[in-house]
């Protein structure tokens, strides 16, 4: 392996703590119109109902809390995907349960199902993700290699999608159709705390599920023959994952739309800091998905007033030219 | 002088009654606004058919009556076959569509959008002249103008701070029927006073520092979902005017300018705080 980067394992953990924690103080200070954020905290705490304590307390803060915990999600999951199948390709997008919970939570939320209960919507989203990724391994196979796994999660992927944009062509709401770009690259803006109560139980059951795994996934490195006479239950384990990465991506999708690239970029980023061990990656991969998350999202409020761009066209933009840059490394190996 | 001259002269001419057989008997209307005109000012046999958007009651004030008249779907096959010999577009109806009538040898007149209440007076008079019945629209204008005035001699001393707010983040600045209306009703229309200008984007936290008394919707599809319209119900909004709820006026109101502009502004007034 090449190049490994020496920090201490706790001193990368910290320093993303930080990072994170100050780029969420950012994202608080930082919106469409100047608000002094200390007087609008003092007046949120002493329960004056200002208009500036309700812009910190309704708008701000869910905007920042979902943008930590979908980043974080996304960066976990992403992690832990990529451990699990040993593929750099692997990622919550790629093998469909973004594009399932997408197509899931527009299902619930545009057919009048998401005013049935509340819980609708990230239920349809877990469900969505889930049978996409049921649905991947079962095409390709008990025994598939990654290049087949991946190849039917791009079919998979397609074909979501294109339901996405079917759906919501025939959705009785006349906004629908213009919300296919909203759920095809992901948006954070205008979400209220509800939103975020809503998506957070899934998450944190999705985020309970993946601790414990790391064991497993460093001994997975040394080949699946090896891992199991080490006592790892692949079987098992590989299901753990799957309904973990399920149950969280589905829940921040349903909310957030599906934010591409956030998943496979920073794991990649992150393993050489980590010493390429998977269990030390999780972590550290979900704190890199928040912090990435919280930059993309601040970006799109640097963008002159007025444009609202969607947070996931800017990790997109990060994440593509990464991609190719994956191809390209990967090619060298092989020629 | 002599322009006011000829134009009293036209305008007897055009009221004698040797000229009402020239009034135009098969008109077909592609478009949802000049629907409604027609079927304010013209007899019901010279209508020969009106679009099926009239049908639908959420932007159509006059679905009810529209169920009366044949309705086109605005291709010109079935338009063609119906030999109209007048045939009344909007201002924005597809232009190939309209040439190909003009090329064809008929009669094809547009009709602009309104955004204030004066537009809507000159676009019921211009309706009024093709369709051969000038006294009607001068008696539908009066109406609309004595309603109107009912409401505004009752407007309040200090008008209280207003806002559309419809999903997707929209809201209707100045040079709107919105704008028209609320000020009519005796509100102020806050995102006018920011420079907005025509129907534009609001952030959520301008309109929350604009500090409203009351908001405002007018949504295409009551009861249907969407995140746009999830966006309304965001509890920053209820919590912003004290409890209370944002108004939904209908829009079949002002999606075209017409007399029906008053009821909206009734309305309006209506919930004005008291």
């Amino acid at each position: 392996m090449n190049s490994a980067v020496n920090i201490p394992y706790r001193n990368l953990i910290w320093l993303l703590t930080a990072l994170v924690l100050l780029a969420a103080t950012l994202s608080i200070f930082i919106g469409s119109n100047p608000v002094p954020i200390l007087r609008a905290a003092r007046e949120a705490l002493s329960d004056t109902h200002s208009v500036i304590a309700l812009i910190l307390t309704e708008i701000r803060l869910p905007r920042t809390l979902i943008a930590l915990v979908t980043g974080a999600t996304l960066g976990v999951s992403g992690a832990a995907m990529q451990g699990l199948l040993r593929n750099p390709l692997a990622s919550p997008g790629l093998i469909g349960s973004a594009s399932g919970a997408a197509l899931g939570a527009v299902v619930m939320l545009y057919f009048g199902f998401g005013s049935l209960f509340s819980l609708a919507t990230p239920v349809g989203g877990v469900v969505g993700a889930l049978s996409a990724t049921l649905l991947v391994y079962l095409l390709a196979g008990r025994q598939a290699g990654t290049l087949t796994l991946i190849l039917a999660g791009v079919a998979i992927n397609s074909l979501a999608l294109a339901m996405i944009s079917l759906l919501l062509n025939l959705a009785p709401s006349p906004y629908a159709v213009r919300e296919i770009v909203l759920w095809m690259l992901g948006s954070i803006a205008n979400h209220s705390m509800d939103d975020f109560r809503i998506l957070l139980p899934g998450v944190l059951l999705g985020w309970l599920m993946l601790i414990g795994t790391g064991r497993s996934l460093d001994a997975l490195t040394l080949g699946e023959e090896t891992a199991t006479t080490m006592g790892v239950r692949l079987h098992h384990l590989r299901w753990r994952i799957f309904l973990a990465v399920a149950l969280s991506v589905g829940s921040a999708v349903s909310i957030t739309g599906s934010i591409g690239f956030v998943g496979l970029v920073v794991p990649h980023m992150l393993r050489p800091f980590v010493g390429f061990q998977p269990s030390r990656l999780l972590l550290a991969s979900g704190l890199g998905g928040a912090l990435l998350l919280l930059l993309a999202d601040i970006a799109t409020r640097l963008f002159p007033a007025g444009t609202d761009i969607k947070v996931g066209v800017l990790t997109s933009m990060v994440g593509a030219p990464f991609f190719l840059y994956l191809i390209i490394k990967s090619r060298r190996y092989q020629l | 002088m002599m322009a006011r001259w000829f134009l009293l002269l036209v305008y007897l001419l055009s009221a004698m009654p040797g000229q009402a057989g020239e009034r135009p008997q098969r008109i077909t209307s592609i478009n949802l606004c000049t629907d409604q005109l027609l079927m304010l000012l013209a007899d019901s046999e010279q209508i020969a058919s009106i679009t099926d958007l009239s049908l639908e009651p959420n932007s159509s004030y006059l679905a009810d009556e529209a169920v009366r008249y044949r309705v086109n779907y605005r291709r010109p096959e079935e338009i063609l076959a119906q030999q109209p010999d007048l045939i009344i577009a909007g201002e924005y109806s597809p232009h190939g569509l309209l040439e190909l009538f003009e090329k064809l040898g008929y009669r094809v007149e547009r009709l602009p959008i309104s955004s204030n209440i004066e537009m809507i007076r000159a676009n019921i008079r211009t309706m009024a002249q093709w369709v051969g019945h000038p006294e009607r629209g001068e008696r539908l204008i009066r109406q609309m103008d004595e309603r109107i005035a009912r409401v505004s001699a009752n407007r309040p001393g200090v008008p209280p701070k207003a806002a559309f707010y419809q999903p997707n983040g929209y809201t209707s600045g100045s040079n709107t029927l919105q704008h028209a209306a609320l000020l009519a009703a005796g509100w102020r229309n806050l995102p006018a006073e920011l420079g907005i200008q025509g129907y534009g984007d609001i952030l959520l936290e301008q309109l929350l520092l604009l500090q409203p008394d009351q908001l405002f919707t007018s949504s295409y599809a009551p009861g249907t979902d969407s995140l746009a319209q999830k966006e309304l119900g965001h509890p920053v909004l209820k919590r912003l005017t004290r409890g209370q709820p944002i108004i939904n006026i209908g829009y079949k109101y002002w999606i075209c300018g017409g007399p029906m502009i008053a009821e909206a502004i009734e309305e309006l007034h209506r919930s004005l705080p008291r």
